[in-house]
């Protein structure tokens, strides 16, 4: 079950050059005004990672794609990207509907196969990220 | 096909065992709400009048004049049994009640979308989709999961949705938007704590009596009388032998209801007399003028939920506990999945209102899942006990939700396999 809200060019656009520019860091996404489309709501170059949680608004819905590097024992440093689906319990029902009902479409356009879901703060510390991408790679 | 643009607002419709939801797509609430059981009685006819039709006429009776309201030998049934619609010939009845007769519109002018149980048959949403295009002749319909609803109207894509409804407590791990079927797992879990209030109630204790569950309806006058004393009322002895069983026993069933959402709870750190003893007594007034204060045995049914060891025998056929559905779903689930599952759990429906039911319940599964448990609970009534047709309302409301409606014209291409490739 979908919204059927559409994925603006620009979001892909955006993925892209994160994942072969090396530049971006990461990106935010929310959906416009009207509920129709998902758009780039800021990209960014920072490798701090509070940079990165303190984009995401304490009552409000986000996606994004955060270009993860961490250090493997033994084995290096590693890239994984990762997926976003920021969601905090204080946001109104409405927008929490029409986020978990669109995540499917713009998700899929970017094929990220890590997705991170987060309802607070404590889901998206640093610690919780690094143990998932860690996992298996 | 331009549905659910600005200018044709959908209805959302969202009918379940203890009562029907319907309202306007967009709205924070449905604007009716009313008992899905509904009265009925038949008239044999007249004599000296002849017909083919061997089936004698039925008159129904719904909504807030419905089962409600005394009739002389007026019986009271139920479509559902075990959360899924059983007998569809009251359906159309009830539809009507709400969107026309409730909500004051003309279906023929807008998408309805309805919900539907994760474990609803093919069969039976077809049929949903038939009454509508065929007998409400609706523009454009939808039929969305109550699991999947629930799920995304905490924000979760991935979650495992404890709903609890008026006879049935289901278990149900949403994974990206879609239901996995096989472990969705259930059990008539309110029906046993209901039956359990009950006899509870009716059984004196060495504190109070035995109690009449009487409805209002067949007490003619009653007077005042102090807390346990015998109850002074003069029933209503012209309606007794006019009376049905199953108008009865649909009205204790009420009262124990009103009991148990008035009065109930559970403790939230598993039973324990000494901890009953510490919470405060509620008093409680039943029909019959009989009036008592309820201790530590108010919180007695509702340790159903979580374990039957206080039930007499103990009998391996008893319905599952809200804890062990939670095993048994995540048990048919693939292992990896286990985790983001028990962290993003949502608990919904009107029997999860029972007090102290969010806290119990969390406390149970971090015992036996460890702390990686997390517990969404609706913040307010309101949500928790309309949360699927909240959900349905948000969606219906989009305009970029037009491209997923059945249109009629579509019904009427492709038939009823339609529903089944386009409500997935």
């Amino acid at each position: 079950m979908s919204s059927g809200v559409a994925v603006n060019p620009a979001c892909m656009e955006k993925f892209q050059e994160l994942k072969l520019g090396k530049k971006l860091k990461y990106i935010v996404y929310k959906l416009n005004d009207t509920n129709t489309e998902i758009v780039v709501d800021k990209t960014s170059e920072s490798a701090n990672y509070d940079d990165f949680v303190a984009d995401l608004p304490e009552a409000q819905c986000r996606w994004a794609v955060y270009d993860f590097e961490f250090e493997k024992e033994g084995a290096g440093k590693r890239n994984k990207l990762l997926f976003f689906a920021w969601s905090p319990d204080d946001s109104k029902i409405k927008q929490k509907m029409v986020f978990a009902s669109s995540k499917d479409a713009l998700r899929r356009s970017l094929n990220v196969a890590l997705e991170i879901q987060g309802t607070d703060f404590s889901e998206v510390a640093y610690e919780s990220v690094f143990e998932k991408a860690s996992k298996g790679a | 096909m331009n549905y659910g643009g600005d200018e044709v607002q959908a209805l959302v419709l969202d009918i379940g065992t203890d009562t029907t939801r319907a309202g306007y797509a967009g709205d924070d609430a449905p604007k009716a709400v009313f008992s899905t059981s509904y009265g009925f009685t038949v008239h044999p006819p007249a004599e000296g009048e002849t017909g083919d039709d061997k089936s004698m006429p039925t008159k129904l009776y719904i909504g807030e004049n419905g089962p409600s309201i005394w009739r002389p030998r007026m019986e009271v049934s139920n479509p559902f049994t075990n959360g899924l619609i059983s007998d569809f010939a009251p359906i159309p009845a009830i539809v009507s009640h709400a969107l026309i007769h409730s909500l004051r519109t003309n279906p023929a002018e807008h998408p309805v979308l309805v919900t539907e149980p994760a474990w609803n048959t093919p069969a039976n949403r077809e049929r949903m989709a038939e009454i509508l295009f065929e007998e409400f002749q609706v523009p454009a319909f939808y039929i969305a999961n109550t699991g999947v609803l629930n799920a995304f109207a905490a924000g979760k894509g991935t979650a495992l949705v404890v709903d609890i409804g008026r006879n049935t407590a289901s278990v149900l791990p949403v994974v990206d938007g879609f239901v996995l079927r096989k472990g969705v797992t259930q059990s008539a879990l309110p029906m046993l704590l209901h039956a359990n209030a009950h006899h509870m109630l009716t059984k004196p204790t060495p504190t109070r009596l035995g109690i009449d569950l009487l409805p209002h309806q067949l007490v003619s006058q009653k007077q005042p009388v102090d807390v346990n004393a015998p109850p002074n009322y003069v029933p209503r002895q012209d309606r007794v032998s006019y009376t049905t069983d199953s108008w009865k026993l649909w009205a204790e069933a009420r009262e124990v209801d009103e009991w148990v959402s008035g009065v109930a709870g559970v403790l939230e750190q598993g039973w324990s007399e000494q901890h009953a003893l510490t919470k405060h007594p509620r008093p409680y007034e039943f029909p019959t003028g009989y009036h008592t204060v309820f201790g530590p045995e108010r919180f007695l049914p509702g340790e159903i939920y979580f374990n039957h060891a206080h039930l007499a025998a103990s009998n391996p056929t008893l319905p599952k506990t809200l804890p062990t559905l939670v095993q048994t779903a995540l048990a048919n689930c693939e292992p990896d999945l286990r985790t983001p599952l028990l962290s993003n759990i949502v608990l919904t429906g009107g029997g999860s209102l029972l007090q102290g039911t969010a806290e119990r319940l969390n406390n149970e599964l971090i015992r036996s899942f460890g702390p990686k448990v997390k517990l969404h609970a609706g913040g307010n009534i309101i949500e928790r006990r309309f949360g699927a047709w909240i959900g349905g309302s948000i969606l219906a409301s989009l305009g970029t939700f037009h491209q997923l409606w059945i249109s009629a014209e579509e019904w009427q291409e492709h038939g009823r396999a339609i529903v089944g490739q386009r409500c997935k």
